[in-house]
């Protein structure tokens, strides 16, 4: 359900895995984040992404395992890549399954908001005039905060 | 790894770039002159007997990135498209710090003129300043990035603080790592942390903890070193056994404890 991994991803392919022999699944939303090459500082020409193995696996089981407990889902699918990472690449896939599209829209905002906030990855930007890590936001805090305790 | 400017026969050669592909390259490097804090103030305030000194000094160093071939003898004679030579005046250190950026799309790298600017202006600043201070230093010229080319990209390691004492150790006594059947409480600092303290991971024996929570383990780490003041910022998060903690979270043997900064995956 849950993957952290150096390799690329194909959300495509994750997507026809995910439904393949259901016909019970009348929604799926599938979110996928990518590099910009503008941040806190123009120009960026790449990033390290680093995490803390063990915990990150643990923080996203539970992430979902809240979601689940939030809306009635069919299925849920979680990429996120860690290393070195190029303008354009995708960094996180998030695809959500559910009988009706307003639960799967709502749990995958709400999974990528406590990612944001919950799980231990780490941004470091390279630009040409240096590295950098990058600060946390206090929106991404508001975001996740819009969803109540849990 | 072989030195380019080598033949087969152990002889200076210039390298032939004909067929290498036309990239986009940058380079930037960087350098200071350290002066007496008089001549800084002179120069900041433009009372040198030479005139501006650091329009003269950028001029300089954008003449010798361009004149580098006549200088360093197996270097190509390049058409940059860009030079820039920015000066830093840095008061609590007393020096003038300079960094050149140069840049092209051709077949070989810039660093040699990115430094032969960085050189010259902090040559040229010399010149400007030695009528009332002959005891200037410059000091680490050197490459900070370097992008494009076959080589792929360099940039300089940030320098870090000296590591932070870890090792156990008692008055009159040495000890190599802990022994074994110590025990003890793991602690790592990852991302930004660890790289601000120097310090991966370290073993704190925990019969030491006077306290068994995670505000004793700090307490304990704030003796061996001051600089773990830094746990006590309200930004830095822990973790015990990979679950997110507080200060008042209990510690027991063998607890591996993880301090870090606010998180910014997705």
């Amino acid at each position: 359900m849950i993957d952290v991994q150096h390799a690329a991803f194909d959300p495509g392919f994750e997507q026809t895995k995910l439904l393949q022999g259901r016909q019970d699944i009348g929604a799926i939303v599938s979110f996928t984040g990518l590099v910009r090459d503008f941040n806190e500082k123009p120009d960026i020409l790449g990033m390290t992404l680093e995490h803390y193995p063990g915990m990150t696996e643990s923080a996203l089981n539970a992430i979902v395992e809240e979601a689940e407990s939030r809306w009635p889902l069919q299925g849920v699918r979680v990429i996120h890549r860690v290393g070195y990472l190029a303008p354009g690449d995708p960094i996180v896939l998030v695809l959500v399954a559910s009988a009706h599209r307003r639960a799967a829209f709502e749990a995958c905002d709400f999974i990528m908001d406590y990612l944001k906030t919950r799980a231990p990855f780490w941004k470091k930007e390279h630009t040409a005039s240096g590295h950098h890590w990058v600060a946390e936001r206090a929106s991404d805090q508001r975001d996740a905060r819009r969803w109540g305790e849990s | 790894m072989s030195l380019t400017h080598l033949n087969t026969r152990g002889e200076a050669h210039m390298v032939d770039v004909a067929d290498k592909a036309e990239t986009r390259r940058e380079a930037r490097a960087s350098g200071y002159i350290t002066m007496q804090p008089a001549t800084l103030a002179l120069l900041s305030a433009g009372g040198l007997p030479k005139g501006d000194v650091l329009a003269t000094a950028r001029i300089a160093g954008i003449q010798a990135a361009k004149r580098t071939h006549e200088l360093i003898p197996l270097c190509h004679m390049l058409a940059l498209s860009k030079v820039s030579i920015d000066f830093e005046i840095n008061e609590t250190e007393s020096r003038v710090e300079a960094t050149a950026t140069c840049r092209l799309s051709g077949r070989t790298g810039v660093e040699m003129e990115a430094l032969t600017a960085v050189s010259v202006a902090c040559l040229t600043l010399y010149d400007m300043c030695k009528a009332v201070d002959k005891d200037m230093i410059i000091g680490e010229i050197k490459l900070e990035a370097k992008t494009g080319g076959k080589s792929g990209d360099y940039y300089r390691e940030p320098e870090r603080d000296s590591p932070i004492v870890t090792g156990e150790y008692r008055s009159g006594e040495v000890t190599v790592g802990l022994r074994q059947d110590t025990p003890c409480v793991h602690v790592k600092c990852l991302a930004e942390l660890r790289e601000r303290l120097g310090i991966n991971e370290l073993d704190v024996p925990f019969e030491s903890l006077k306290e068994q929570t995670v505000a004793g383990l700090k307490a304990i780490l704030r003796e061996r070193d001051e600089r773990f003041f830094q746990l006590d910022d309200s930004r830095v998060l822990c973790a015990v056994n990979q679950v997110m903690g507080s200060d008042g979270t209990p510690l027991t043997a063998d607890d591996e404890v993880a301090f870090f900064p606010p998180v910014t995956g997705g």
